[in-house]
């Protein structure tokens, strides 16, 4: 398969079916499909593990319960009461990443979010809902935020700009962090992996050996750590996404 | 690596980048789609569902602590009540041990009375006899004596005394 030398071959979108509406090319792809996937996956999953409940529970159901209560849990801690509706948000944008990230660990799997118009996409959401809520609960009083309280006016005109900047730079940081590290990791994947074939091509049999013996081990070490990795960038993205709420629903700092 | 660039001449080096102008609002499209799809069935759905589970068993846990402390709360009190009641039972026999006792020592005493009583009775009757015999012993004792001594006063001086001086030199002998 020539798909095995080109580390950058993984990230390609192919066109399933062509479709159209309105002068847009939303064509079914391999990314649209994996997204299905990964969202029948969870949906699933979820439905599997809410289909008997119990007061004691099953471990699947358990399972669920844990998952439902480390995302409330984050969301508690850092929006605290007024965060409440918000837990389900946080919860499928952890969901979503989550499985997308681990469907991407399945050689010959696409990773929908190496992509960086589905990470930004799912970023300017976040911050643009950010800003609605924030103008719904607070009014103007929400762009207090960029003029932090106490600061001498001299200060402030040093600041004001700063905090603007930093806002701005969120859904971009946001987004480009999920999308460089599942794109990054799985293209380190790739070319490690793809060491073993060119020592074997180049020395032979030793290469062979060099392969099995020294980039075999590192290679399942990376894979392990893009697990957490898959973990790790779905929870730093709901993380975030609650610190970031928290300038639209806690007191202004 | 040249066979593939040529093969994907719409995005060849970095396709994030490359191709984000042919497929963008498609991925973007599907993004909304598949994730509104999860975002209703998990708002509207599961964790309901889940919160449900979880409130049931917060609550299921709060109301059998609450009950197992009312039925403590009973037990303890039902201790007392058999406490109380061991306390009154205790207390009513002792209560019945010391009317048996008094109504015994009362029984006895009534007894030794009334043996007392009957010895007593006993004693003055024989006491009676004793001073009656004797009284009747004494009056002829002065009988014989005065006919003794009327016998005597004949012999001695031929004269038959009257009984009344007798009787009474015999009583002033006697008493004497």
């Amino acid at each position: 398969m020539r798909i095995a030398t080109d580390p950058m071959h993984q990230f390609q979108i192919g066109k399933w079916f062509d479709l159209n509406i309105g002068g847009y090319d939303i064509s079914f792809t391999n990314s649209a499909f994996w997204m299905v996937v990964g969202v029948l996956l969870v949906i699933g999953f979820l439905a599997l593990a809410t289909s008997k409940m119990s007061t004691v529970p099953n471990r699947v159901q358990s399972l669920a319960e844990i998952w439902y209560g480390f995302i409330a849990g984050i969301v508690k801690d850092v929006n605290h009461a007024p965060g409440k509706p918000f837990i389900p948000l946080v919860f499928t944008l952890f969901a979503f990443i989550f499985i997308a990230n681990i469907i991407g660990m399945f050689p010959y799997f696409f990773t929908t979010t190496s992509h960086i118009a589905v990470t930004g996409f799912m970023a300017i959401f976040t911050i643009g809902l950010v800003i609605v809520v924030g103008l719904m609960k607070k009014g103007l009083g929400f762009f207090k935020i960029f003029v932090p309280s106490g600061v001498p006016f001299v200060l402030l005109l040093i600041v004001t700009p700063i905090e603007i900047i930093s806002f701005l730079s969120r859904p971009i940081s946001l987004g480009m962090r999920l999308f460089a590290n599942m794109l990054g990791g799985h293209v380190a994947l790739k070319v490690f992996a793809g060491f073993i074939p060119s020592l074997a091509v180049a020395l032979g049999g030793i290469g062979m050996l060099m392969g099995g013996l020294l980039v075999m081990p590192l290679i399942v070490g990376v894979t392990a750590l893009e697990f957490l990795v898959a973990f790790l960038q779905a929870y730093v993205f709901a993380m975030l996404t609650c610190v970031y709420l928290n300038d639209a629903l806690g007191e202004a700092h | 690596m040249a066979t593939e660039t040529a093969e994907h001449a719409s995005g060849s080096g970095f396709p994030p980048f490359d191709q984000i102008m042919d497929t963008g609002v498609s991925q973007v499209f599907w993004l909304i789609v598949t994730f509104a799809v999860l975002y209703f069935a998990v708002a509207n759905v599961f964790l309901p569902k889940i919160r449900k589970a979880v409130e049931d068993r917060d609550g299921a846990i709060k109301r059998d602590v609450a009950e197992a402390a009312v039925l403590s709360g009973k037990a303890d009190e039902s201790v007392k009540q058999f406490e109380a009641q061991i306390a009154a039972a205790r207390a009513n026999a002792r209560d019945t041990a010391s009317k048996a006792k008094a109504e015994a020592d009362a029984k006895t005493a009534a007894a030794t009375a009334a043996k007392e009583a009957e010895l007593n009775a006993r004693l003055a009757a024989a006491e009676a006899r004793i001073s009656d015999t004797r009284a009747k012993a004494m009056a002829n004792v002065s009988a014989v004596a005065e006919d003794a001594a009327a016998a005597i006063a004949e012999k001695l001086t031929g004269a038959k005394p009257s009984p009344a001086a007798v009787k009474a030199a015999v009583a002033g002998a006697m008493g004497g």
